[in-house]
C-alpha cells in the first residue's frame, strides 16, 4: 500500500516512477484476475498473464476493456456490500456504466487529485463562492459527473454553491436567474468566485451576460474550473481561445486561472491542462493510442483509439480502458511548459456527426417482439 | 422560427395563436378548400426553380454535404413535379370513391365522395432533409389544413421551402402553420393535437407513443415510425452481382434509413456456412466500399472497432465471428434473431431456413419493412408468402432496396389515402 500510495500521492505528479508504476500495475491485474472470474477469463483468452508486464512497452498488451463494456456489464473485484460509493457515467443516451469504488481506492482518488490540484495552484484556503455550473446533488441522482463536480468545491473552502440547475421536488429547474444575480452580487462585494462545470454551461452563461451586455470584473483570485465535452450542450463548436476571450471580457478572469479537467467514470483518475493547454499524463497512468483497425499501439502524433491504463481501483477492474475518444499522443518535450511525461489532445468523439436515421434500433426492435 | 399566417413570428406570438387555435380552425375549415391543383401548380413552379447548380451550395449552408446535397435537389425536382404528384394522386387515391352506384338490395342511388380529414397535425422528426415537407405536401394534395411540428434541432430548411411555396401560391398561408417548440412543451402540443382530426407522426417508438397519448379516440393516427431492412438469400449460389448490390446499398445508405440493408439472412442451419458466406461477402463489401470513402473514416472506424472489439469481449460463448477491414465489417451470428446492424458498413450474418421464417421474425411484425429477395424461381412463391405473412411489406431485388418510385406505398399503405375520409350521400 505504501507503495501505492507514493505512486499516487507523490509530491510532483508527473515525475517518472516507472519501478513503481509497474509493479503496482502487476499487482493490481494480479488482484483483478484473482477476484473477478470474468476479467480473468477474458485475459486468459487474449493469452495475457501479468508477468508479461515487465517493461513500459509490455503496459500496450494488456487487453483493454472499453466503456461501452462497463455501459453493458458490471465487474467487481470485491464483494457488493464493501462498496464505499457508486456513480454513473453520463452517457447522453442508452447505457450508463454503473461504477462502484472500495473505501481505500476512494482516498487514494482523493490524495491523488489533492496532490494533482496543488500542482496546478487550485487548492486554496482563501474561502470563495461557487457557481455550479451543472445539477445540485439530489438523491435523484448519482452522476459521476456532479460528484466530482461537489467534490472539487472542497479545494477551497466554500461560503455558498449557487447552482445552474436546482433540484426541485419535480426534478431539475435550470437556474439562469439565480446564477446571473449571485454573480452581480458577488462583483459588487468583490469576493472571490469559483465557477465549475461543463464548458457548454460556462457558454451558455457567457452568451447570456453578452446578451444581457453585463461586463464584470470579479475578484482576482476567482477561478473557473471545467471539465466535459465542449460541443455536448450547445451544439457551436467554440475554441478553447475564443472561450478565453470571452471570459475575461464578460467575468474578468484571465486565461492562466481557468482550468480544465479530463475524467471519466470508468476512469476516475483526473487530468488537467498544462499552462499550454495539454493534458500531461501523470505518473500513475499511461496512455496508449491504439490502431482503429488493428488495434496495435501507435507512436507520437499518429491518430487513434484513447486507452489509458492505472492501477488505481481495486473495486473493479478498470485497469486499462478505452473510451470512446479519437486522441494523439504527443511527447512532453514538444509541449515547453516543462512538464516532461507525454500529453494527449482529444480529437473528437468516436462515430459520425449528426446521424439522421429512421431505421429501428435495437431497443426499439426488443420492446417489438416482447423480449426488452 | 413559427410560420403563421405566412409570416415568421416568436414562440410568444405562436404561444397566443395557439389559444385561439379551435377558433382559428373552424373559420378557416368554413372557407373553401384549396384545391389540389393549385398545390400541384405551385409545386412544380417550385421545382422548375431549384436547380442542382445553383441550389447544392445553399444546401450546403444547412450542413448538408454537397454530393448528398445535389442528389436530394434532383430528388425534390422530380417529386415535386407535375406529372410525379398527378401520378401519385392518380395511383394512391384513384377514383373508386367518387362515384353513385344503387347498393345492393337497395333502391335509392348513393353517391361517394372523398373529403379531407380536416386539420392534420404533423408531428415531424429528423430522419431526412426537409422531411415536413414531404409530410405537409400530402396534407396539401389531399386538401387539409396542416399543423407541423418541427423535430428538434431542425436547420430551417423545411421553412425556408415552405415559405417560398407561400410566395409562389398565397393561399397555402392559410392551410400550414409551422411550430418550433420543444417536446417537453406538452401543453401547446395538446392544444395542436385537440385542434386535429388527424396526427401523422414521424420519428422512433419514442414519439409514435407520444403521439398515440396525444390523439384522443376516434382521432386518426398515421405512424410513420422507424423500420428494419434485410436480405434473404436462399439457393446453392449467390451470385457476384447480388453481393456487390448489397453492398452498394449498404455503402451509399450506411444503413440509416429504413429501407438500408441492416443483414443478411442466408437460406440455411449451418453455421460454418454462414461463416463462409460472412468471410466471402466482406470481400465485396471492403472492395466496394472504396468506392464510397467516407471524410470522417478516423471517426466512424474508431466507432466501428469500439463496438466491434467489445461484442467480442462479451463473445464468451462463441456465438459470433467478426471479420473485419480498414473500411467495413461483418459480423456471422449462430443467432436468428432479427436485430440491426452497427451500421456505417458493418452488416451481419444469420442463418434463418425458410421453415423457420415465421417463427423468428413475426415478432418484429411493427417493425419490418423491406426484404430484398435472391432465390430460384422454384422457392419464389413460397418465400415471398412466408416472409409477407411474417410482416414485410415490401419485397425487392438486391439493386432496388432503397429506390423509390412514384406511387410506391409508405410502409404497407398509400399515405395519401390515410389522409382522407370516404363520404357516404343518401338521397
Amino acid at each position: 500500500m505504501f507503495q501505492k500510495i507514493r505512486l499516487f500521492a507523490g509530491k510532483d505528479p508527473y515525475v517518472d516512477r516507472d519501478g513503481t508504476y509497474l509493479s503496482q500495475l502487476r499487482e493490481n491485474v494480479s488482484f483483478h484476475m484473482q477476484h473477478c472470474e470474468p476479467y480473468s477469463e477474458l485475459l486468459r483468452v487474449r493469452g495475457f498473464h501479468p508477468e508479461q508486464l515487465q517493461s513500459q512497452y509490455d503496459v500496450s498488451r494488456l487487453p483493454p476493456l472499453t466503456t461501452l463494456y462497463f455501459k453493458r456489464n458490471r465487474l467487481l473485484s470485491i464483494p457488493e456490500r464493501k462498496l464505499f460509493l457508486r456513480a454513473t457515467s453520463s452517457g447522453t443516451s442508452g447505457n450508463k456504466s454503473q461504477i462502484g469504488f472500495d473505501l481505500p481506492s476512494f482516498l487514494l482518488g482523493i490524495a491523488m487529485a489533492a496532490r494533482l490540484f496543488a500542482y496546478h495552484h487550485v487548492i486554496s484556503l482563501r474561502p470563495v463562492h461557487y457557481i455550479m455550473l451543472g445539477y445540485e446533488p439530489s438523491r435523484q441522482s448519482d452522476l459521476g459527473a456532479m460528484k466530482s463536480a461537489y467534490g472539487s468545491t472542497f479545494f477551497a473552502p466554500a461560503l455558498s454553491r449557487t447552482y445552474a440547475l436546482k433540484a426541485t421536488k419535480f426534478g431539475y429547474e435550470p437556474n439562469p436567474e439565480g446564477v446571473k444575480s449571485a454573480l452581480l452580487k458577488f462583483a459588487k462585494a468583490g469576493v472571490p468566485v469559483r465557477l465549475v462545470g461543463f464548458p457548454g454551461y460556462l457558454m451558455l452563461l457567457l452568451r447570456e451576460l453578452e446578451k444581457d451586455g453585463v461586463c464584470l470584473n470579479l475578484n482576482k483570485h476567482s477561478r473557473i474550473m471545467l471539465g466535459g465535452g465542449w460541443k455536448q450542450f450547445t451544439g457551436e463548436a467554440v475554441t478553447p481561445e475564443q472561450m478565453h476571450q470571452l471570459v475575461e471580457k464578460l467575468l474578468g478572469i484571465p486565461k492562466e486561472r481557468v482550468h480544465e479537467f479530463f475524467s471519466a467514470a470508468e476512469h476516475p483518475l483526473a487530468y488537467c491542462k498544462c499552462k499550454n493547454g495539454h493534458f500531461h499524463v501523470p505518473a500513475y497512468s499511461r496512455v496508449i493510442i491504439r490502431d482503429t483497425v488493428t488495434m496495435s499501439p501507435l507512436p507520437y502524433g499518429q491518430p487513434g483509439l484513447l486507452n489509458f491504463v492505472s492501477p488505481l481501483v481495486k473495486s473493479m477492474p478498470l485497469v486499462s480502458v478505452m473510451t470512446d475518444d479519437v486522441a494523439v499522443l504527443h511527447t512532453g518535450e514538444s509541449c515547453g511548459c516543462g512538464i516532461q511525461t507525454p500529453y494527449f489532445q482529444l480529437l473528437g468523439r468516436a462515430g459520425a456527426q449528426g446521424i439522421q436515421t429512421c431505421s429501428a434500433t435495437a431497443a426499439e426492435l426488443a420492446k417489438g417482439s416482447g423480449k426488452a | 422560427m413559427n410560420l403563421i399566417h405566412g409570416e415568421l413570428v416568436s414562440n410568444e406570438e405562436a404561444h397566443a395563436f395557439l389559444l385561439r387555435l379551435n377558433e382559428t380552425m373552424a373559420e378557416l375549415l368554413a372557407r373553401p378548400t384549396l384545391p389540389r391543383e393549385a398545390v400541384i401548380a405551385a409545386c412544380a413552379t417550385l421545382a422548375d426553380s431549384i436547380q442542382v447548380e445553383t441550389h447544392a451550395s445553399l444546401l450546403q449552408a444547412f450542413g448538408i454535404e454537397l454530393q448528398k446535397a445535389q442528389t436530394e435537389i434532383s430528388e425534390a425536382k422530380l417529386q415535386l413535379s407535375s406529372a410525379y404528384l398527378s401520378e401519385r394522386i392518380r395511383v394512391e387515391l384513384g377514383d373508386d370513391h367518387q362515384r353513385a352506384f344503387i347498393p345492393l338490395g337497395e333502391e335509392n342511388l348513393v353517391h361517394l365522395q372523398t373529403a379531407p380529414l380536416g386539420v392534420v397535425l404533423h408531428i415531424t422528426a429528423g430522419n431526412a432533409d426537409a422531411l415536413p415537407v414531404y409530410s405537409v405536401l400530402d396534407g396539401l394534395l389531399t386538401e387539409n389544413i396542416n399543423l407541423v411540428k418541427l423535430p428538434r434541432d431542425d436547420n430551417g430548411l423545411s421553412i425556408l421551402l415552405l415559405m417560398e411555396l407561400m410566395r409562389i401560391e398565397p393561399r397555402i398561408a392559410e392551410r400550414v402553420f409551422v411550430f418550433d417548440l420543444p417536446s417537453s412543451d406538452s401543453e401547446s402540443l395538446n392544444r395542436l393535437a385537440d385542434a386535429s382530426d388527424g396526427i401523422v407522426v414521424w420519428g422512433g417508438d419514442e414519439a409514435v407513443l407520444a403521439a398515440r397519448s396525444l390523439a384522443k379516440p376516434g382521432i386518426r393516427l398515421i405512424e410513420w415510425g422507424h423500420k428494419t431492412s434485410f436480405a434473404y438469400l436462399s439457393g446453392d449460389t449467390v451470385e457476384e452481382p447480388v453481393l456487390e448490390s448489397l453492398a452498394q446499398n449498404i455503402c451509399q445508405t450506411e444503413q440509416l434509413l429504413c429501407n438500408s440493408c441492416q443483414g443478411v439472412y442466408l437460406d440455411t442451419d449451418r453455421v460454418d456456412y454462414v461463416v463462409a458466406f460472412s468471410e466471402r461477402f466482406l470481400g465485396v463489401l471492403d472492395r466496394v466500399s472504396a468506392d464510397y470513402p467516407r471524410k470522417d473514416d478516423l471517426f466512424v472506424g474508431a466507432k466501428r472497432k469500439i463496438e466491434l472489439y467489445t461484442r467480442e469481449l462479451e463473445n464468451t460463448d462463441g456465438s459470433i465471428q467478426v471479420f473485419q477491414t480498414g473500411r467495413a465489417a461483418v459480423i456471422a451470428c449462430r443467432s436468428s434473431e432479427l436485430s440491426p446492424s452497427l451500421q456505417f458498413r458493418v452488416p451481419w450474418v444469420k442463418p434463418l431456413p425458410r421453415n423457420q421464417i415465421l417463427e423468428q421474425l413475426r415478432p418484429f411484425r411493427g417493425h419490418l419493412q423491406t426484404c430484398a429477395l435472391s432465390c430460384d424461381a422454384a422457392s419464389r412463391t413460397e418465400l415471398e408468402q412466408l416472409l409477407i405473412r411474417a410482416g414485410v411489406v415490401r419485397i425487392t431485388n438486391p439493386a432496388q432496396m432503397s429506390h423509390a418510385y412514384c406511387g410506391q406505398p409508405h410502409d404497407g399503405e398509400y399515405s395519401l389515402r390515410r389522409l382522407q375520409k370516404i363520404i357516404s350521400m343518401e338521397s
